[in-house]
């Protein structure tokens, strides 16, 4: 049973393949954002350097986040794309859990928290308890000086591992019984991914392509105020028709962008 | 609240421009105004004043369009939209954080959806056809620190100054 990974959820891209022997080849690039350029070449190396073809994949294995956006629909899509084409099965993982699980062995209560821009980061907490960590919080948007006093307020010895730590690391460095993983544990692994997935293939624990959605910690739900808005503008007559023939036409709004263009 | 009037597109875009002097990585923009109010145009004069070569067109059919310049430009559309969870995974706030301005047409529709730290710029028809009321508004502290300088920027499109 071969589990191809895919992780794409910070600035790092990286791919893996392994099976019950562990991981055969992993891939991973930290530097710049070409996550689409990058990725698909990726995957070819690591099964050439493996000696695997791409049909002996049983299931393909995604870091659903949270982490950011650009990256995530990169991975995801590739991922989903993949196992259609295949005709194998899929298994998403989160990112802080692959993040936590490079850490399983350090008896100490651990938080993975992975950089969400502007100021935030995603993190969940996890527990030691025999043969690893265990997850006993929700994946939660932080704001990182709360997420400071979240685990000055735990009042347990905790290693705070990922790239949104590093990046806020002043704020983390203020506590004894924090200690700040390095740059080493600053991003997921898809060797993690694989070896976390492959029991699970075993298991049979497996999502369908159309059944798998990005864990997104940033929600909005709600209509955009289309409607509204046009009943509170004051567009001169001749224009409030074409405003409100919106949703109509797909080509007819094309000559309209077209118009605007031109001024 | 900043008013300004120009007096055809190619004074809108020098209008844009005086703006984008002012403007810097991690800034976002959202343009309001209707169907041909100049949405586009004020992109394009925006774009330019940033060292952008490439014509700057509608993203409409994209979404959204990044363009290379002193400072990139990150061009979004949210015309097609019709759920603010659409405007979340643009991941706007993501892409100008990596060193880049975002200007969103039909930006007010958006807001909701993003955070809220933005210069707000409303295009409306005036009396005349080419005719242009501009109206610039601050939201949070990025750009409200700057409201002097935007003002004397635009000073030459001011409300009284005649033709």
């Amino acid at each position: 049973m071969i589990v191809l990974g895919i992780e794409t959820a910070t600035v790092q891209v990286g791919c893996a393949v392994g099976g019950v022997e562990g991981v055969l080849a992993e891939f991973h690039a930290a530097r710049g954002r070409r996550h689409a350029e990058t990725l698909v070449p990726a995957i070819q190396f690591v099964c050439q350097e493996a000696s695997i073809e791409l049909r002996e994949v049983s299931a393909v294995a995604v870091d659903i986040g949270p982490g950011l956006f650009t990256g995530l629909r990169v991975g995801i899509a590739t991922a989903k794309a993949l196992a259609q084409a295949l005709r194998v099965p899929m298994i998403g993982l989160s990112s802080l859990d692959l993040l936590a699980f490079a850490v399983r062995y350090t008896g100490r209560t651990v938080v993975a928290a992975i950089d969400a821009r502007r100021g935030e980061v995603y993190a969940a907490t996890y527990r030691p308890v025999p043969g690893g960590l265990q997850r006993v919080s929700d994946y939660q948007l932080w704001k990182p000086r709360d997420l400071v006093l979240e685990l000055v307020a735990l009042g347990t010895e905790c290693l705070v591992v990922g790239d949104g730590v590093l990046r806020h690391r002043a704020l983390f460095d203020g506590d004894s019984r924090i200690t700040v993983g390095t740059v080493g544990y600053a991003y997921p692994s898809a060797s993690a991914l694989v070896e976390l997935a492959h029991p699970r293939a075993i298991r049979e624990e497996f999502v369908q392509p159309s059944e798998l959605t990005p864990l997104y910690l940033r929600q909005a739900d709600a209509e955009m105020a289309w409607r509204k808005r046009r009943e509170g503008m004051g567009a001169p007559a001749g224009w409030t028709g074409s405003v409100g023939g919106r949703r109509n036409g797909g080509d007819g709004d094309g000559g309209v962008a077209v118009a605007e263009g031109g001024g | 609240m900043i008013t300004a009037r120009t007096k055809s597109p190619d004074d809108t875009r020098e209008l844009a421009g005086a703006m984008a002097g002012l403007a810097r990585a991690g800034d976002v923009v959202l343009l309001a105004g209707e169907l041909g109010a100049g949405k586009t145009v004020f992109a394009q004069g925006f774009g330019r004043a940033l060292g952008i070569e490439e014509p700057i067109t509608s993203p409409s059919f994209t979404l959204v369009r990044i363009y290379p310049g002193r400072v990139r430009l990150v061009h979004a559309d949210v015309y097609r939209l019709d759920h603010l969870q659409e405007v979340v995974d643009l991941a706007l706030p993501e892409l100008v954080d990596e060193g880049a301005v975002a200007v969103v047409e039909w930006g007010d529709v958006a807001a909701p959806a993003l955070p809220a730290d933005y210069l707000e710029v409303r295009l409306e028809w005036s009396e005349a056809e080419d005719e242009r009321r501009v109206s610039v508004g601050a939201v949070g502290p990025a750009w409200s620190a700057r409201q002097g300088a935007l003002a004397a920027a635009l000073g030459r499109w001011g409300r009284d100054a005649g033709p």
